[in-house]
């Protein structure tokens, strides 16, 4: 059927036909309007509670997943004891110089250079292997014979992550958000010259995403890394919120000064900062007591390719186990590692991480052998049951809106039936003058879809304004996008169109001659 | 060549058990020109025949040949086409759409024509066939601001706005009064001796029945008389006074 007959004309029939029954074309518009306005409102309120739902997670953290090379936990897990803990999760920045009872710890000796190498003034760090002999110490860290051996876990030997692997997982994994690549040193900084204010803090070789992912951070002054100083390894650094206090001082602006940093100026391009007054960041904190600077340019500077986290955040919160699970596939794979070696790298998401910081290491370690279940039972387990809580309201609120919607395209059809039977004559005599079928049918369909399309854009106004309502005064969430909007006129084109084919079938089939007889 | 040939053309209806013959195996020739009119009373068929020569209908037997083309062959949408080109209907009622103007009304057959006219086309043809009916001042009048011989005179240039071959007038002196009814005739007289246009007239009435050039008298469904009307034929007709009447 070609829609050849001039619309302007159509649409004027269209309009003094509904005219002529104002009062049942104003009430088929409001049927329908409430339909849209349902619908509407459902759209909004679903995608406003999921969206709710997903931020409060996401902020959670919980759609993190950490990637990080070499595994300190696959002969841990066959001790039937449990065996010493190791805090190794966002530990920060140790102490030096420091022990606890009975433990032994990784001695760092500052020792002025000239007394060993007589020529840099310059203090330079040696680590010293201390001896774990002994079976009955306790360290603080996995133990030799606990460790997988270091090329097994594949440490010392090649770097089990690398840039590539990273890349490969942003490239080869459906629903990942965002992929921040990391090497993470202890560092010691001086400000402005090569012998000034120095501090002793962690070192995160980073990437432009990572704010992204960071979502309790602000930047206080300045900007973050770009990808420009990534793909350049510029010599550019943002400091973490306690580092720009001790070296310039409390509250001060450092951005466009310089760093020192293995002897190498950095230029400050920006000061980032805890969002929450509540969490004021102090010394130790590994994102505020941190300096950040361009992977690359840790890769340039100490001529490394490895890596030593790899930071992954999903886009659905609900999807972290799969994508840890695809994560380990694929590293797997890329590593080339047989069936029956362990992995030389670990996968663990952020709820894994979560539940084991702060605990006592003893505990810790029971959290982290059950992990698994305790990760899927908690925040996965939470967000999939709310998000099935939220399907059900949106299914509810949708079903409401499918029968309002109902009752608004019968009130459409049977206007467009009365309207068929007092317009009989007329039908006659334009068939009589030339009009097919197809011109009568589509006149009555268009009708149909005028009437449902004026209650479509009246329910989207009302919908839109519902939801403000509600918004405003009970505090529901709702994303009202200009999709809704459309996807209402649509539906309301649809609405029209379907429940006006029949009358529009009928008008089309009367027969001329009983037509122009009609009284 | 005639414009209308009809060959043992019957038609036939179901009335709830009766089967009714409103036809019974009509055969006429109808020139290009002739003014025709059938008279008949009610239920003699002729509107049966009317709505076949109309191609509204479709006889149940027989063959309609319309300008050489055999009619009863062809689709809906054919027989659509024919009636918005070929055909100009005229009816007793006049059949005008209410609440729209008298250039409207007369430019609705533009609608339905295919090709798609332009709009300035539309508004120019139906003009000009308004303005044929001595109209012109009265187009942007609806049907009810309208004398019911105004009325029928726009019904008239709608049927000539497409310049079709042949007029089917079904009564269409049946709502006018003596006067205005002879100006109607006069209009068709007119219109056949200046453009040629056949013309097929239905009436009961034998003095307007005697405007025609021919005269066929239906009874039951058949032809029972068929004369030529000299008079009528060679009658001169006198140029309608424009009035308001």
């Amino acid at each position: 059927m070609g829609f050849d007959l001039p619309l302007r004309h159509s649409l004027g029939i269209a309009w003094t036909a509904l005219a002529r029954n104002c009062m049942q074309a104003v009430l088929a518009i409001l049927g329908v309007t409430i339909g849209v306005g349902a619908l509407v409102a459902s759209l909004a309120l679903g995608g406003g509670a999921q969206s709710a739902l997903d931020e409060q997670l996401r902020a959670a953290g919980a759609n993190m997943i950490l990637v990080t090379s070499g595994n300190y936990q696959v002969k841990r897990e066959q001790r039937m004891d449990g065996g010493p803990a190791h805090g190794w999760l966002d530990r920060g920045p140790q102490p030096w110089n420091t022990t606890q009872h009975g433990r032994v710890m990784q001695a760092v000796l500052m020792a002025p250079a000239d007394d060993l190498l007589g020529a840099s003034a310059t203090p330079v760090r040696f680590i010293l292997a201390h001896d774990e002999s002994d079976p009955m110490a306790v360290h603080d860290h996995p133990t030799a014979a606990e460790r997988l051996g270091d090329a097994e876990a594949g440490l010392g030997a090649a770097a089990t992550l690398t840039q590539e692997d990273a890349r490969a997982i942003e490239r080869e994994i459906e629903g990942i958000e965002f992929v921040v690549s990391g090497v993470h040193e202890n560092a010691r900084i001086f400000a402005d010259r090569p012998d000034g204010e120095q501090w002793y803090t962690r070192l995160h070789g980073t990437e432009a995403d990572l704010p992204r992912v960071r979502t309790g951070w602000v930047l206080r002054q300045g900007r973050f890394l770009t990808a420009g100083d990534v793909a350049g390894s510029a010599q550019a650094m943002v400091l973490g919120r306690v580092v720009a206090d001790r070296l310039f001082g409390p509250d001060s602006d450092p951005v466009g000064r310089t760093v020192f940093l293995w002897k190498q100026p950095f230029t400050i391009v920006g000061v980032i900062d805890s969002q929450s007054w509540a969490t004021a960041p102090a010394a130790g904190d590994d994102q505020f007591d941190a300096v950040y600077v361009p992977v690359t340019t840790v890769a340039r500077l100490l001529n490394v390719a490895k890596l030593n986290t790899v930071l992954v955040t999903t886009r659905s919160v609900g999807d972290t186990t799969r994508i840890s699970g695809a994560v380990t596939k694929l590293l797997r794979a890329r590593h080339r590692i047989a069936e029956n070696r362990p992995d030389d790298f670990e996968v663990r998401t952020q709820a894994q991480q979560l539940l084991g910081k702060g605990l006592p290491p003893e505990v810790a370690h029971v959290v982290a052998g059950n992990m698994r279940s305790v990760d899927q039972l908690t925040i996965e387990q939470l967000s999939s049951s709310l998000t099935r809580a939220n399907r059900t309201m949106v299914l509810l609120l949708g079903s409401v809106a499918a029968v309002s919607l109902l009752v608004g395209g019968i009130g459409v059809m049977n206007l467009l039936l009365l309207s068929v039977t007092q317009r009989t004559r007329e039908v006659g005599l334009r068939v009589a003058l030339g009009a097919r079928q197809s011109d009568i049918g589509l006149q009555f369909l268009l009708e149909a879809v005028l009437l449902a399309m004026l209650g479509g854009v009246l329910g989207t106004l009302t919908g839109v304004f519902a939801v403000q309502v509600l918004q405003q005064f009970f505090r529901w969430s709702a994303v009202v996008s200009p999709g809704i909007a459309f996807v209402a006129v649509v539906v309301a084109a649809l609405l029209g169109i379907v429940f006006g084919v029949y009358p529009a079938r009928r008008a089309a089939a009367l027969l001329p001659i009983d037509a122009l007889r009609h009284e | 060549m005639s414009a209308i040939s009809l060959r043992g053309i019957k038609k036939s209806y179901q009335l709830g058990e009766n089967r009714v013959e409103a036809l019974r195996g009509v055969s006429l020739d109808i020139g290009s020109g002739e003014f025709v009119t059938i008279t008949g009373p009610s239920g003699s068929g002729k509107s049966t025949m009317m709505h076949i020569l109309g191609c509204l209908d479709r006889p149940s037997e027989g063959e309609y040949l319309l300008n050489g083309r055999n009619v009863s062959s062809l689709s809906r949408d054919e027989l659509a086409d024919i009636r918005n080109k070929e055909v100009g209907f005229v009816f007793q009622g006049f059949n005008l759409l209410p609440r729209t103007t008298a250039l409207e009304n007369v430019e609705v057959p533009l609608l339905y024509t295919r090709p798609v006219m332009p709009v300035a086309e539309r508004r120019e043809r139906a003009m000009k066939a308004l303005t044929a009916m001595g109209l012109a001042d009265r187009c942007d009048h609806h049907p009810n601001q309208l004398s019911g011989g105004q009325q029928q005179r726009v019904a008239i240039a709608r049927a000539l706005v497409n310049e079709p071959a042949l007029i089917l007038a079904d009564e269409p002196t049946g709502n006018l009064d003596t006067r205005t009814s002879v100006e109607v005739m006069r209009i068709l007289q007119e219109l056949r001796e200046r453009s040629g246009i056949t013309i097929v007239l239905i009436t009961h009435e034998a003095d307007i029945a005697a405007y025609g050039t021919r005269v066929i008298a239906i009874r039951d469904g058949d032809i029972v008389s068929d004369e030529a009307n000299e008079i009528a034929a060679a009658q001169p007709v006198t140029v309608m006074p424009v009035d308001g009447g």
